[in-house]
């Protein structure tokens, strides 16, 4: 397999960067998995007990865990796990704002005790973003959640040879013998994991043409992101395949700096928001209308909490000329005064560098004076932490994006948090959010939590908490004439159920 | 002789210190956090700041160099902030892979350069050496990577002769080890070629253009000893240079090679490094790369006396 990048740090909980969410789904296990409805289903857990007033979980694990040395799993290690994930996950966090205790009750058992019920618990405990809530020795999941761990025994359907690691370069895994998999069928990272391949080798390319060429010779089975404009060869050669496994995909934001001049007022922010053409973006960015389309949500088109209300503007319901008139009149009105806005310009990742052209110039129709600040990413992930004005080294705009479905829980993505100075990057500060947030964790059930998701989606949209610049796939390319039995999971690529067939 | 390769030696010992303080003062002045990098995009600032004061960034800058240098004096390079692999455990991983590459690639240009360098030169004025300087030329305007995807494209995807693309360690088997390295050498070495061809030729004419040579031709000696052992040698100062300059140029030119061909190198580990801001192997592979050109340097030096006897160091 060609990963999309290099698994650079082994600890899944240390960093939340995607690959070693990929790494932490390979070698360990999870409590719970999130199936292909998006449902938790219990994964590690045997058996699940709720009290009456739905305050004390109570799990047991299966029989027949054992960790990659040959030891049995514990409900020790599971707390243990849990407590250092919890450190820095934003489902986490919220969860354990409202636990008053994880006692253990014996070797295979143990309980998480609520302060209040709180609906999202399982949930919070299955999810696929990165973090993922993966099982460690309590040993090792002892250590800091800000410190790297150096040992890495999972009990997972692979076991990692860390013998033939290569940072940068090859990551290989062999299929766990003592794994014992759920009877269930596969189903997202929850089901039964058999493991049907002896070795998976992450081959790390850094040049895609290079990947795309080794698909096509048969070199590789499996390349996760090939760029869209190699997909025509690439569906052309023989045996080659391509498939979207990820269908949530992901959402590209321009975020604006709510703390100074002009985004600090409501008008600008407003204006920006009309300016900002996800149709344009979107076009140079990704190209192919196939893999992209227009979304007005916060939480993901096509996913349970995917709402446009008061996305309108995003819509493109008005012709462009209409919106940048009435974005150039609420500018004025913004009091803004011509000083240069400063764009944080990631030049070294495709979409980043495509998308922030696009931005500037849709700024530009509309009166900005735009200041494009150019360098790598490294760059402009040290400045887009400066809380500064722009001449003293802060910023007013910048552009990322989030997975699809980790954007898709109002709680889950800090992105979506509005608390000021201690929000994610922009800061923005809507108390109005924050209580509506709060609101969608306590909903009883999937639809109550929708209703309350189309009220934040159009607070945000009226606040101009940022500006959404359109969802988008990744296409998957592999040989389809040596595997079968791939599943489609968001934001982890998992290989049990796969096989290898020629 | 031996006072001065001590001298030169010694000499290392002040360019890795300028070059220590130079990278160091460099990368810590550049944006960039990899305290950042690390946590991911998702991350709070909270726990960015956490990992920073976990991996040391927040100490003064002369304290993070005083403990680093202390280190490197002591042979520690440190360990990737990234992997906690050390440095010098990711160089030894990398080196094999970057020195067959630079082998089989110098073997190639030196092989094919100073043949067509010697024949253009002894039929100056010829098709055939309007042909090889009009090669040369465009060989070395051509970037590396579009001579390697065109290389890929017909010997690896049309016709199969070779891989596309990875690396395998001689212990693999010779063959196993070379098929993987032809199409990278070839694509990098073909600039070289280009180099060292033109500079052969043009030394080569001043030495035919001797009168010595001219003696030898009405003596009866053949041609092909008197190109190689009369001409060749005394016009081999200049080539030699040439040879050791795309020595020292070739560790840039092995980070495009290295990802076009996918050889897992050392050129590729700076270049990932860099983009992640992993100081540790950034500042050990330069002092690495230093230690190296200044080597490369000395034996070029050395040379000369062997290959032209009137050059004496004192």
């Amino acid at each position: 397999m060609v990963p999309h990048g290099d698994l650079s740090v082994l600890d899944p909980i240390w960093t939340t960067q995607n690959m070693a969410a990929y790494h932490g789904a390979m070698m360990y296990d999870t409590l719970f998995g999130i199936d292909a409805d998006f449902k938790p289903q219990p994964q590690m857990v045997g058996k699940t007990d709720i009290s009456a007033d739905r305050k004390t979980y109570t799990f047991e694990l299966r029989p027949g865990l054992k960790w990659h040395d040959g030891t049995a799993v514990t409900a020790r290690d599971c707390v243990a796990s849990v407590r250092r994930w919890q450190a820095k996950d934003g489902a986490g966090q919220h969860l354990f704002e409202r636990v008053a205790d994880t006692p253990v009750v014996d070797e295979k058992t143990f309980r998480i005790v609520l302060k209040e019920p709180y609906g999202l618990l399982l949930d919070a405990l299955a999810k696929t973003s990165t973090p993922l809530c993966v099982m460690m020795k309590a040993e090792i999941a002892a250590t800091d959640p800000n410190t790297q761990i150096t040992k890495h025994i999972g009990s997972g359907p692979f076991k990692f040879i860390e013998a033939e690691y290569r940072p940068g370069s090859r990551v290989v895994y062999e299929r766990n013998p003592d794994y014992v998999p759920r009877s269930e069928p596969a189903s997202g990272i929850a089901g039964g994991k058999r493991v049907l391949l002896d070795r998976v080798i992450w081959d790390i390319m850094p040049d895609a043409q290079t990947a795309a060429s080794a698909l096509m010779a048969g070199e590789v089975d499996y390349f996760e992101v090939p760029p869209i404009d190699i997909l025509p060869t690439l569906s052309a050669a023989p045996g080659v395949k391509i498939e979207v496994f990820n269908k949530l995909g992901n959402i590209g934001q321009v975020r604006l700096n709510h703390l100074h001049p002009p985004f600090n007022n409501l008008a600008a922010r407003k204006a920006a928001q009309l300016a900002i053409n996800q149709e344009d973006i979107q076009r140079a960015a990704v190209g192919d209308p196939k893999y992209y389309q227009i979304c007005g949500s916060n939480f993901t088109c096509g996913s349970a909490m995917g709402v446009e209300d008061g996305s309108e503007v995003l819509m493109l319901k008005a012709p462009m000329a209409e919106r940048q008139a009435k974005a150039r009149e609420l500018l004025k009105q913004s009091g803004y005064d011509g000083k240069p806005i400063v764009l944080l310009h990631a030049t070294n990742i495709h979409v980043m560098n495509q998308t922030m052209l696009v931005v500037a110039q849709n700024l530009r129709q509309v009166g900005f004076n735009v200041q494009l600040a150019s360098s790598d990413w490294a760059g402009v992930v040290t400045r887009r932490a400066n809380q500064n004005p722009p001449d003293q080294g802060g910023w007013n705009v910048f552009y990322t994006w989030s997975g699809g479905n980790a954007a898709s829980s109002p709680i889950s993505l800090f992105a979506h948090a509005a608390i000021g100075k201690k929000a994610w990057f922009g800061w923005p500060e809507n108390p109005e959010i924050e209580k509506m947030r709060t609101e969608w964790a306590y909903a009883s059930d999937a639809e109550a939590r929708r209703s309350v998701a189309r009220r934040i989606n159009k607070t945000m949209m009226d606040y101009v908490h940022d500006v959404k610049t359109g969802q988008w796939v990744s296409p998957v390319a592999y040989r389809g004439d040596r595997l079968r039995g791939l599943l489609a999971v968001p934001e982890v690529v998992p290989w049990w159920n796969v096989e290898r067939y020629a | 002789m031996l006072a001065y390769i001590f001298r030169r030696l010694l000499g290392v010992i002040p360019v890795m210190l300028i070059v220590g303080i130079f990278v160091f003062s460099l990368l810590h002045l550049a944006p960039g956090d990899p305290a950042a990098i690390i946590a991911g995009d998702n991350a709070t600032e909270a726990n960015v700041a956490r990992i920073r004061t976990s991996l040391g960034l927040d100490r003064p800058l002369l304290e993070q160099f005083a403990s680093w240098g202390w280190s490197t004096l002591q042979g520690d390079l440190g360990i990737s902030m990234y992997s906690m692999t050390p440095v010098t455990t990711m160089v030894q991983q990398r080196m094999g892979a970057t020195f067959s590459l630079a082998v089989t690639t110098m073997l190639v240009a030196v092989t094919i350069a100073i043949t067509l360098g010697v024949l253009a030169a002894w039929k100056a004025g010829s098709l055939l050496d309007r042909a090889v300087m009009g090669l040369s030329v465009a060989s070395f305007s051509v970037p590396v990577f579009v001579v390697g995807y065109i290389m890929v494209y017909f010997v690896a995807l049309q016709w199969r002769w070779l891989p596309v693309q990875g690396y395998m360690p001689l212990s693999e088997g010779f063959w196993n080890w070379l098929r993987h390295l032809i199409l990278p050498s070839f694509a990098l070495g073909l600039a070289y070629v280009a180099l060292i061809a033109r500079i052969t030729r043009a030394s080569m004419l001043d030495v035919l253009a001797e009168d010595y040579i001219r003696t030898a031709s009405a003596k009866g000696v053949a041609t092909v000893p008197m190109l190689l052992r009369h001409a060749l040698k005394n016009a081999a100062v200049p080539i030699i240079t040439v040879v050791g300059i795309g020595v020292a140029l070739l560790i840039s030119g092995v980070v495009i090679t290295e990802s076009v061909f996918n050889v897992p190198g050392v050129g590729r580990l700076v270049v990932d490094a860099i983009s992640r801001r992993d100081y540790p192997v950034i500042q050990g592979v330069m002092i690495i790369f230093a230690g190296i050109y200044v080597l490369i340097n000395l034996m070029i030096d050395i040379s000369y006396c062997f290959l032209d006897p009137r050059i004496r160091y004192s």
